[in-house]
């Protein structure tokens, strides 16, 4: 499996060498330090996830706002001012802070346990991909806690056109943090996708053709390969704006020869792509919870793969229909309207593949299938309005009002979201041992159903009665009172259903039921592990025979015995289990690019007071960020060697820590 | 877990009631109707007609579809789900993987159902992108410019007056009049942010992008009164950027055109005045912030009410206008405001050679009446939150007692 990283591994008899002490590796199991240094696969994927939910909530809280201040027409809740940072802070942290990291939370944890890989091919570069996403988020919510003046949270909206995001329509930070918290996650995002490709690629397990990847890989790999390709078309576009916010280029100024439309389609070259990185996972979740709980295996799937790549590659080629009423011309609007109209057919497949996979079954209906079959439902209907959408000339009357609001709710929530709850649910029990209650989760499943209609459903109709988005106050003679008044009801309800998911969770996590392995019959190699799954993730690494690798095992239990006999023969050979050390240098070069970030953005380049502690800070920040980077690179790459007893618990070796 | 369980029924019932407010004091529960007056779906020109119909024919396709395909959906998840323990823990079913024919099937039949939109759509991409061959000999062309935040309307082919010698054409501001039946060009243009100009009824949204040439079509079926706002994010007071379309009978139309080429006009004294008691405004009482600035009694018949504003005021008080007109120079107003005929060439905000002929002012905002004039005028930061005029009140340390408000009110009032 690692046949190009063996050679830095230590034999057994093997002494380590001595190093200088800023080189001695971390060995603590327990408390902070632990987590600082962390480069287990699974650990890192905990920090992703519990940062999601975090900024889930902080998402979702920001959306109540939005939604009270729109309950009834004229209502001064929130200021013009509140409300513009409101939405467009909702949409930046629901997609770069809840949606994509809870997706990566699920990359991390469940992809190499699924492709029976011990961790991930470039352990420490995960471990900073996290420390990079982190430190973009705390700069991109940092102007919460600053003075609201000359500093504030992002108002540019989520999609940042230029040239309202110019110093001179917005001369704050607040769109200073916005670009340089951007970059950080672009940076962040590439780093793991780069991570994750290489994974799959190179570490599965014998026997495991790509043919036989579950096809929740598979959408890793595809959701990769997206972020690899389109984050550089955003991050240039940031470099920019950045420019000319900071330098006084003239990119997208008008006065100085610049194009604002250009920024429009850097964005959207960047953004459509993101749309997908957004629904693959949750496609690929689902595609694991519809066969387990189906009892059958996935209907069609080398078209449910080779349509998610249909649509990776078609994403590509779609973006300007988020520009249709800019004026494309007739060409042009013809063609992307032609090729949004295309994407629908792989989108269908896989809602036919899903439907035919539920077809004969034995469907039991457990939460996660909950979930699951309310995301087919909800990513249905919002596929439907989005091929309304295509149609070009239909879109001018629809764009920018809120049926396109409705439109993308129903396939971010009812798709995104419901994709990541039902995984959730479904991996909980592998993930933490313990499963949640029945009742609850159910409960909490239909609140969150009836919530989530209730709101979005009407706001159909509010669009097409020429309600606007982005406006932050309404008059009452405009017909638009009843269907707002029930949106924000179905917001409270949302709320609650989601409260109460996130309060049976924790209750789960602390007192909830004990649950041995496997135990919803799964169909994947995850499922053969004991939970929670100990930090080698494998004692043997498995040969996989079939698609459903486990539930092949499972129906050829000698065969695989003899198997894994012969097997732990071969592991034992070459001494024991390889394992990663841990590091603290991401974390360091993680900081570094914090320091730096804030240094950069919060600071005035005027010749002003500040612009010495902006000059000092930001290479600090740099040189924090080289050490960093530095003494990773000299450590080196040895692992040392983990040997088990039978009950699968490490033994302590001397030769394994100095 | 159990302890937790005895909630749920007061949690249930708290949601009853929640949902029984709403159903109860949510007014009726008509949105369903779609009649507003910026609605999509009750339109009254040829270019918001052919968007609407193509839209009604995605809409029967997807709801054939969503029939179809739902329908199947729920029938599997009915049919095959495990009703009880035995089922639970039957026998896996036959672990069958897929059938390529009906793959293919059903891939050609999403294929077929996109090529009965995309015919329509390539049909109304043309349409609606300019005006017919057929009709542009009767275009009438018009510049809309955004700004942050109201909306410049330039007649290009009509000449105003500015004195005896001197003639430009014809600038008006958030309020557009067109006549009807003619197809109107209207190119969309720029001095800031993007914009986008939106009139629902007659025609979808065209941006307003700096550097760029864009434009739109329309006409209007029949005269009305026509809702439109900004549908681009542009700042601060998006939201409040509004304006509206009138269209008029080409009678109508030439008779407003007439009067709109004129100079701005005066109020001359008249001997009767000299005793009359001057009209009192109530005095300025405090709005709340996003306070609804439209009447109910305005909206029976908006066109009626605009053809109203077309007439001078009654009990007008030349001494008062006067006095406004004087005001109108001393207190910088015409730095940013042009009246055409007074004093007054600035562009910076919009002109208001005859804005006491308009319903509305602020961008569409407030209905155009002594009270909403003069809250404007008194803080026009609270109602429109960043604009330029709150800005230049600050700038130019401009300070309005309320006899100078009542003044300049009456001036404005006067210029019709």
């Amino acid at each position: 499996m690692d046949a190009l990283a063996k050679s830095a591994f230590l034999t057994k008899d093997e002494h380590v060498p001595t190093q200088p002490k800023l080189l001695t590796h971390p060995t603590t199991k327990g408390g902070l330090m632990s987590w600082l240094t962390t480069v287990d696969h699974k650990r890192i994927g905990f920090l992703y996830g519990i940062s999601g939910l975090f900024f889930l909530l902080v998402g979702g809280f920001e959306a109540m706002l939005i939604r009270l201040q729109l309950m009834v027409p004229n209502n001064d809740l929130l200021t013009a001012q509140q409300y513009n940072t409101m939405f467009t802070m909702h949409g930046t942290t629901m997609i770069f802070l809840a949606v994509m990291p809870m997706s990566a939370a699920f990359f991390n944890f469940i992809m190499p346990l699924q492709i029976g890989a011990r961790d991930v091919a470039f352990p420490r570069l995960n471990a900073f991909s996290f420390w990079v996403f982190l430190a973009g988020a705390i700069i991109l919510n940092i102007g919460w806690f600053l003075p609201q003046a000359t500093h504030g949270a992002p108002d540019g909206g989520w999609f940042g056109y230029a040239p309202l995001t110019s110093k001179q329509f917005i001369p704050k930070h607040s769109i200073d943090y916005w670009i340089m918290g951007l970059q950080l996650l672009g940076v962040a995002s590439i780093a793991a996708s780069l991570n994750f490709i290489v994974t799959i690629i190179n570490m599965r397990a014998p026997g495991l053709t790509m043919m036989r990847l579950p096809v929740f890989v598979w959408m890793t790999l595809i959701t990769s390969f997206l972020l690899v390709l389109s984050f550089p078309f955003i991050a240039i576009a940031l470099v920019e704006v950045m420019m000319d916010r900071q330098f006084g280029t003239f990119f997208f100024e008008a006065s100085g020869g610049g194009m604002p439309i250009l920024w429009q389609h850097l964005f959207w070259v960047f953004g459509h792509p993101e749309v997908y990185i957004l629904i693959l996972p949750p496609m690929g979740i689902v595609s694991e919870i519809l066969p387990t709980f189906a009892r059958k295996p996935l209907f069609g799937y080398p078209i449910v793969v080779f349509s998610g790549a249909c649509i990776g590659f078609l994403g590509f080629a779609v973006w300007s229909h988020h520009m249709f009423t800019t004026g494309l011309g007739t060409i042009a609007t013809a063609a992307f309207a032609l090729m949004t109209m295309t994407i629908a057919v792989p989108t269908g497949v896989k809602i036919f593949n899903w439907i035919g996979t539920l077809w004969n079954g034995n469907l039991q209906m457990r939460t996660p299938m909950m979930f699951a079959l309310g995301f087919v439902w909800m990513f249905m209907i919002g596929g439907f309005s989005g091929i309304m959408h295509s149609a070009a000339p239909a879109d001018a009357q629809q764009q920018d009002s809120y049926f396109v609001v409705a439109h993308f709710h129903y396939v971010l929530i009812g798709g995104s979201l419901f994709g990541i709850l039902s995984g959730i649910h479904y991996w909980f029990p592998l993930m933490f041992g313990r499963k949640v209650s029945e009742v609850w989760g159910k409960l909490s499943f239909w609140v969150i159903f009836i919530g989530f209609n209730v709101t979005f459903f009407p706001m159909h109709f509010l669009g097409l009665n020429g309600m606007p988005r982005r406006t932050f106050t309404y008059d009452s003679n405009l017909g638009w009172n009843a269907a707002n008044y029930i949106a924000t009801i179905g917001a409270l309800t949302l709320g609650l259903g989601i409260f109460i998911y996130f309060v049976v969770m924790v209750y789960t996590y602390f007192k909830g039921e004990r649950v041995g392995r496997d135990i919803w019959d799964a169909r994947t190699l995850e499922w053969s592990l004991p939970n929670p799954p100990p930090e080698y993730n494998f004692r043997v690494i498995p040969i996989v025979h079939d698609r459903d690798a486990f539930w092949y095992e499972k129906h050829h239990v000698e065969e695989i015995a003899k198997e894994k006999i012969e097997l732990e023969k071969v592991e034992s050979a070459h001494g024991g289990i390889h394992m990663p050390f841990a590091s603290i240098w991401p974390f360091v070069a993680g900081m570094g690019l914090l320091i730096g970030g804030l240094a950069v953005s919060a600071l005035d380049s005027n010749p002003a007071p500040g612009m010495h502690l902006k000059l000092g800070l930001s290479i600090l920040g740099g040189v924090v960020m080289v050490i960093g980077i530095y003494f990773w690179s000299i450590e080196g790459n040895e692992g040392y060697h983990l040997h088990l007893d039978a009950d699968g618990n490490p033994i302590e070796d001397p030769h394994a820590k100095h | 877990m159990l302890k937790l369980l005895p909630n749920f029924a007061r949690w249930s019932r708290a949601a009853a009631a929640l949902t029984c407010m709403a159903t109860l004091t949510g007014c009726d529960l008509n949105f369903w109707r779609m009649d507003g007056h910026q609605s999509t779906m009750v339109v009254e020109g040829p270019v918001a007609q052919e968007q609407l119909n193509l839209f009604i024919v995605t809409v029967w396709v997807t709801l054939v579809i969503f029939i179809i395909v739902g329908g199947v959906f729920a029938y599997a998840t009915w049919k095959f789900r495990a009703r009880t323990e035995a089922d639970e823990h039957a026998e896996p079913p036959p672990q069958g993987h897929g059938n390529p024919l009906v793959e293919l099937g059903l891939i050609g039949g999403s294929v077929l159902a996109l090529v009965i939109i995309a015919i329509p759509t390539l049909k109304a991409i043309w349409f609606t992108y300019d005006v017919p061959a057929a009709e542009k000999a009767n275009a009438y062309e018009i510049t809309a410019t955004g700004y942050q935040w109201w909306f410049r309307f330039e007649y290009l082919t009509e000449q105003a007056t500015v004195d005896a010698s001197v003639k430009t054409p014809l600038v008006t501001s958030n309020e557009l009049v067109i006549p009807v039946g003619r197809p109107i060009r209207i190119n969309v243009r720029t001095v800031d942010v993007i914009h986008s100009f939106w009139v629902p009824k007659l025609a979808g949204k065209v941006d307003m992008i700096p550097n760029r040439a864009n434009f739109l079509w329309l006409k209007a079926d029949k005269p009305g009164y026509y809702w439109g706002q900004c549908a681009e994010y542009c700042g601060d007071s998006h939201a409040v950027m509004r304006f509206r379309v009138v269209a008029l009978g080409p009678r109508e139309f030439n008779d407003w055109l007439d009067q709109q080429l004129q100079t701005a006009r005066n109020v001359a004294p008249r001997p009767a005045d000299a005793n009359r008691p001057r009209p009192q405004f109530a005095s300025l009482r405090s709005f709340r912030t996003n306070e609804t600035g439209i009447t109910e009694r305005f909206e029976v018949d908006p066109l009626a009410s605009w053809q109203q504003k077309q007439a001078p005021e009654k009990g007008e008080d030349a001494e008062l206008v006067a006095t406004g007109k004087q005001l109108f120079s001393t207190k910088a107003c015409i730095s940013c405001h042009t009246v055409r005929g007074h004093a007054g060439a600035g562009v910076a905000g919009p002109d208001l050679t005859h804005v006491g002929a308009r319903t509305t002012i602020a961008a569409g905002l407030l209905e155009n009446n002594h009270e909403q004039l003069q809250r404007w005028i008194h803080n026009p930061g609270a109602v429109k939150p960043g604009n330029k005029m709150a800005k230049g009140y600050v700038d130019n340390k401009i300070t309005l007692t309320a006899a100078d408000e009542a003044a300049l009110v009456a001036y404005l009032e006067s210029l019709k």
